[in-house]
């Protein structure tokens, strides 16, 4: 049997190819690696709705609850500041699991083939065509989506990108507790089942890290992502710091009387598109195998699906190297992620993230109580919010 | 919390061939030495999938694994043979 397109991964940015190609009238293959689509991956679980809603239709969106605010903490030795930020409309907690089937499935309706439990292992030319290789036997098809997740075992086999290094990759971690609806709407303070919370913290103890708290229907996600690189010089465990972010926060007085449902991990990437090839051939790269997440706005799905989106055209239409990378730029989301890399780069450094956390605290208390003092660094300022401009500007 | 009592959490399918392997033990031996102990592939995993016995060896428990990649990328003698498990086997989330 032969393909048009043949993708590889049924995550977000896979399945907005194959539904983007499959909708053109092209015959795709959708292969998976676990057992259903989503089984094997791991998230934040928030999502912009009007982002997804441009690939694919959200009327029947299985969502968890709805954000009615995003909570920004900042934990330094002494104390916490929290800022909380109302939110109106758009931002939807997702259960990974759900979403991803719902959106495999929407590929599937367009004509998308989805095989499941088959992990391809590689991808050799054959004349003008490809040879997927996968664990169960070879397929054939004349394009080639990529969206293989953060660990893009066959972009990096063959050289299109960079291997991963521990200096650009965050570890995380996280932990979901189920608890009944009343429960997190009472212990959260929510009016209805439908409402729903973000947290970010920043903090500085044992290390520098970045959490996150979301909330299902019935469960709570909490979870921490620290620089590999802080791991590996520390010597300590990401369960550690998770340890030390729910004992500083008391989240487990927040879940108490609930269970552990799961424990996941997940590498989240700093670097990729455009300094990582995002094309070879008639092969398209997509999503996290590009590094497109955007850890300022902790947004990684939105750009998987746009990407994919793309690469699934570029699959359609038989794009150059060059137009796609160049279809890629053009849009504001990819275009985003990009700027903000360099900025997060800097803050995500050991000495900035501990000045910064260090910063908020000390000017907050002070006001507090009652006096503003604030421990200006003003190169570092400056630099920074150098870097911030070309974000915003974005 | 145990870091087995969280693993217990999970829906795992085991392949009865490893998908991890060391490919050079001695090379362990050798990060050991000029990195000190626990190494970074122990340090980073978060299912405790490596442990370092007999202060010679890395043994290699793959039925834990949560299939992050983090061991990979931190081995800094790309020292680990990192495969995903086959036929869809291996741990299966279902929040994720």
């Amino acid at each position: 049997m032969e393909f048009d397109v043949i993708v590889i991964g049924a995550g977000p940015a896979g399945s907005a190819a194959a539904l983007t190609a499959a909708k053109g009238g092209a015959k795709v293959l959708l292969l998976e690696k676990g057992p259903e689509p989503g089984s094997k991956n791991v998230s934040g679980a928030m999502i912009r709705t009007e982002e997804i809603a441009k690939v694919f239709d959200t009327s029947s969106m299985p969502f968890e609850r709805k954000v009615k605010n995003v909570d920004l903490i900042f934990m330094d030795s002494t104390g916490k500041v929290r800022i909380s930020v109302d939110i109106s409309s758009g931002l939807i907690n997702v259960g990974r699991l759900k979403l991803d089937k719902w959106m495999a499935q929407q590929a599937e309706k367009a004509g998308a083939v989805l095989v499941t439990k088959t992990t391809a292992l590689g991808v050799e030319k054959d004349g003008e065509k490809y040879k997927v290789v996968t664990d169960r036997g070879s397929i054939s098809g004349s394009k080639v989506v990529l969206a293989e997740g953060v660990n893009a075992l066959i972009s990096m086999g063959m050289k299109i990108r960079p291997d991963l290094e521990p200096e650009h990759s965050v570890q995380a971690v996280k932990e979901v507790y189920n608890l009944n609806k009343d429960e997190i709407n009472k212990r959260l303070g929510f009016k209805s089942d439908e409402e729903g919370s973000s947290w970010r913290i920043f903090g500085t103890n044992p290390v520098p890290y970045a959490g996150f708290l979301y909330t299902y229907k019935d469960a709570i996600a909490i979870g921490v992502g620290i620089p590999m690189s802080i791991l590996v010089k520390k010597k300590i465990s990401p369960y550690t710091v998770l340890d030390e972010l729910k004992e500083r926060l008391g989240i487990n007085e927040l879940v108490k009387g609930g269970s552990l449902r799961e424990y996941s991990a997940k590498v989240i990437p700093e670097q990729g598109f455009p300094s990582y090839r995002a094309c070879s051939g008639k092969i398209y790269l997509a999503g996290d195998s590009i590094g497109l997440i955007n850890a300022l706005t902790f947004n990684g799905i939105g750009p998987a699906v746009i990407s994919g989106s793309i690469a699934g055209k570029a699959a359609l239409e038989g794009y150059e190297c060059f137009k796609y990378e160049e279809e890629l730029m053009k849009d504001k989301e990819i275009k985003g992620v990009v700027k903000a890399r360099p900025l997060i780069q800097e803050l995500t450094k050991e000495e900035n993230l501990n000045y910064y956390v260090n910063f908020l605290g000390d000017a907050l208390h002070s006001w507090a109580y009652g006096s503003l003092s604030l421990n200006l660094d003003m190169p570092r300022l400056i630099k920074h919010l150098m870097l911030g401009m070309g974000v915003l500007k974005a | 919390m145990r870091i087995e009592e969280r693993l217990y959490t999970l829906r795992y399918k085991r392949d009865e061939k490893p998908h991890l392997a060391i490919i050079e033990p001695n090379k362990c031996q050798k990060c050991a030495e000029i990195n000190g102990v626990p190494e970074p592939c122990i340090v980073v995993c978060p299912a405790n999938v490596y442990s370092w016995v007999d202060n010679n060896r890395i043994v290699v428990s793959y039925e834990n694994c949560v299939e992050c990649g983090a061991c990979r990328i931190a081995c800094p003698f790309d020292n680990i043979s990192w495969k995903y498990p086959r036929y869809g086997l291996g741990v299966a989330f279902r929040y994720g």
